[in-house]
């Protein structure tokens, strides 16, 4: 069979596109992207990690476009990114630079630092507030005011010069021989985004795509590898942070190759990170038949605040360290290629595209298929329902 | 005073400081704008803590500029989306690099405004302190 090139879907293209404005806008008011960005945290944070890119006003814009489908709304993130030009990779950023809003473990209470909530849904009744629906700008103003006023925020006397500098708990836990020490590994990463991916995968791609990953295919995978589709004991986290980390680049008009003195950068400003490690007891075999359980640690982290995920990614972290074909979750391709959301929801909505010579050829096999049987069993004097299309 | 210190203060603080200082210098040199401000990506590269190798966590959206006060180049550059703050750090990138006479007396500037940046975080944090957890023990008996 031939393809046949059709046209015609011009006007109505343009007028369901006028019909999408429409649907946006019917009910006479629009968001203001202002308030996108006041009232959608969550929302940018998901999509700013999804899209890895990070600009919340960017994601706000993108949000409000797309009338708050993270799809469409990382779909369109990233086509804005691809149209710009990356000139500049930032210095190695070590994540104890850190200013910490929030940090919690669940290996120790007595972390050195101590265990600060911040922001966080973990401690509210999920119960529907219909005052919502009431709220002003000025009672919203008015709260403020009345919190701002509750406690003067006075630094006590000891306040740090580096505000919301933290020790990190895997620091705390190696330095007392509980977890093994790890050589700093100087080798240069891999990009996914220059560089189709190939199997095995190193390292760096693995963090990568994960980093990225759909948020809610990161967290079923994650979910799946403690439900028993890998040898995964119960993790423990040993330490979940979220706060901002500062963003340098070198010197450009300074050759690299002349050696770059860390002082003399551009910083940049800060972006709001997740970062989990979480400790996984794993079973090391010391032969004749015996092991021992030791510790393992799994690494998440993403762009805004977006616990769950990093929580995750960092169980699938350890999972893609151990490859094991016998589960899913260990097998890199499987997660890897699954989980971006703009490659899955592509994929998946480019059923909806016209198949139609694909469709009509699947068609016409079935029609041989029937016809042949039918003749077959006509043989045999059997009656059956004509084929679909009437034979036309 | 170092670069990092230097933009980091330029960046975080009162952006009529960067103003101030670029208006200055505008109205005593010549400045051609070499790179006009736009919009460029950073790509970020993190150390993962649990075995210290590097990867690429994402790309920031960061706006660029460069200018030349007189014969000197400068670069600045600042997250987000902000022409003007770019031009600005760009113009007091190129005075410092040319050790222009006007650049003097920013010094104390910068330590103060670094200051008030240090105090203002600390007042932040304070109120973060707020929601650290007191563990109390119950005693048995």
């Amino acid at each position: 069979m031939g393809y046949v090139a059709i046209k015609g879907g011009t006007a109505a293209i343009e007028a369901s596109i006028a019909r999408l404005a429409y649907e946006r806008t019917k009910g006479g008011t629009v968001l203001d992207v202002d308030r996108v960005l006041g009232g959608m945290r969550a929302l940018i944070d998901q999509v700013m990690s999804e899209s890895s890119l990070y600009s919340e006003e960017v994601a706000a814009i993108c949000i409000k476009q797309a009338e708050g489908s993270p799809e469409e709304a990382v779909f369109t993130m990233r086509a804005f990114r691809s149209t710009l030009p990356r000139k500049h990779y930032s210095n190695v950023v070590e994540s104890d630079s850190m200013r910490v809003e929030r940090r919690i473990s669940a290996t120790f209470k007595d972390i050195p630092g101590g265990q600060i909530l911040g922001a966080s849904y973990d401690y509210v009744h999920r119960l529907v507030d219909f005052a919502m629906s009431e709220e002003t700008d000025q009672s919203a103003t008015e709260w403020l005011t009345a919190w701002h006023d509750a406690t003067s925020g006075t630094p006590s006397a000891t306040a740090s010069a580096e505000p919301g500098r933290l020790p990190k708990v895997l620091d705390y836990l190696r330095d007392r021989g509980l977890m093994k020490r790890v050589e700093v590994d100087h080798t240069e990463p891999k990009d996914v985004t220059k560089e189709a991916l190939s199997f095995p995968t190193s390292r760096s791609e693995r963090l990568q795509v994960l980093t990225r990953g759909q948020t809610g295919t990161v967290t079923s995978l994650g979910y799946a590898s403690l439900r028993g589709y890998g040898p995964l004991l119960h993790p423990t986290v040993a330490e979940l942070r979220v706060g901002y980390l500062p963003i340098t680049i070198a010197d450009p008009f300074v050759d690299e190759a002349d050696g770059t003195d860390d002082e003399d950068a551009y910083y940049i400003g800060e972006v709001k990170v997740t970062e989990v490690e979480s400790v996984v007891p794993v079973a090391a075999p010391r032969g004749e038949g015996r092991s021992e359980i030791e510790f393992d640690i799994g690494y998440g982290i993403c762009l805004g605040q977006n616990e769950t995920k990093a929580i995750a990614m960092s169980l699938l972290d350890q999972c893609l360290q151990h490859p094991d074909p016998a589960f899913p979750t260990h097998d890199e391709e499987f997660v890897l290629l699954h989980i971006d959301s703009v490659e899955a929801t592509g994929f998946i909505s480019h059923l909806k595209l016209p198949h139609y010579v694909t469709f009509q050829s699947n068609l016409d096999s079935v029609r041989r298929s029937r016809n042949s049987k039918q003749a077959s069993l006509a043989d045999r004097d059997v009656d059956l329902p004509p084929a679909p299309g009437g034979g036309v | 005073m170092t670069r990092r210190r230097r933009t980091r203060i330029l960046v975080e603080g009162n952006p009529e400081i960067r103003r101030k200082f670029s208006a200055n210098i505008e109205s005593r040199h010549s400045i051609v704008e070499i790179e006009p401000p736009g919009p460029v990506l950073t790509m970020i590269k993190i150390r993962d803590t649990a075995r210290k190798s590097l990867f690429y966590l994402g790309e920031v959206l960061v706006t660029e500029a460069k200018v030349r006060v007189n014969e000197t180049i400068g670069l600045g550059i600042i997250a987000g989306d902000n022409e003007e703050a770019a031009r600005d750090l760009a113009v007091i990138d190129a005075a410092l690099r040319a050790n222009l006479p006007e650049t003097a007396d920013w010094y104390s500037r910068l330590v103060n405004e670094e200051q008030r940046i240090r105090a203002h975080l600390q007042r932040h944090h304070a109120r973060i302190d707020e929601t650290r957890v007191r563990f109390e023990t119950l005693d048995e008996g």
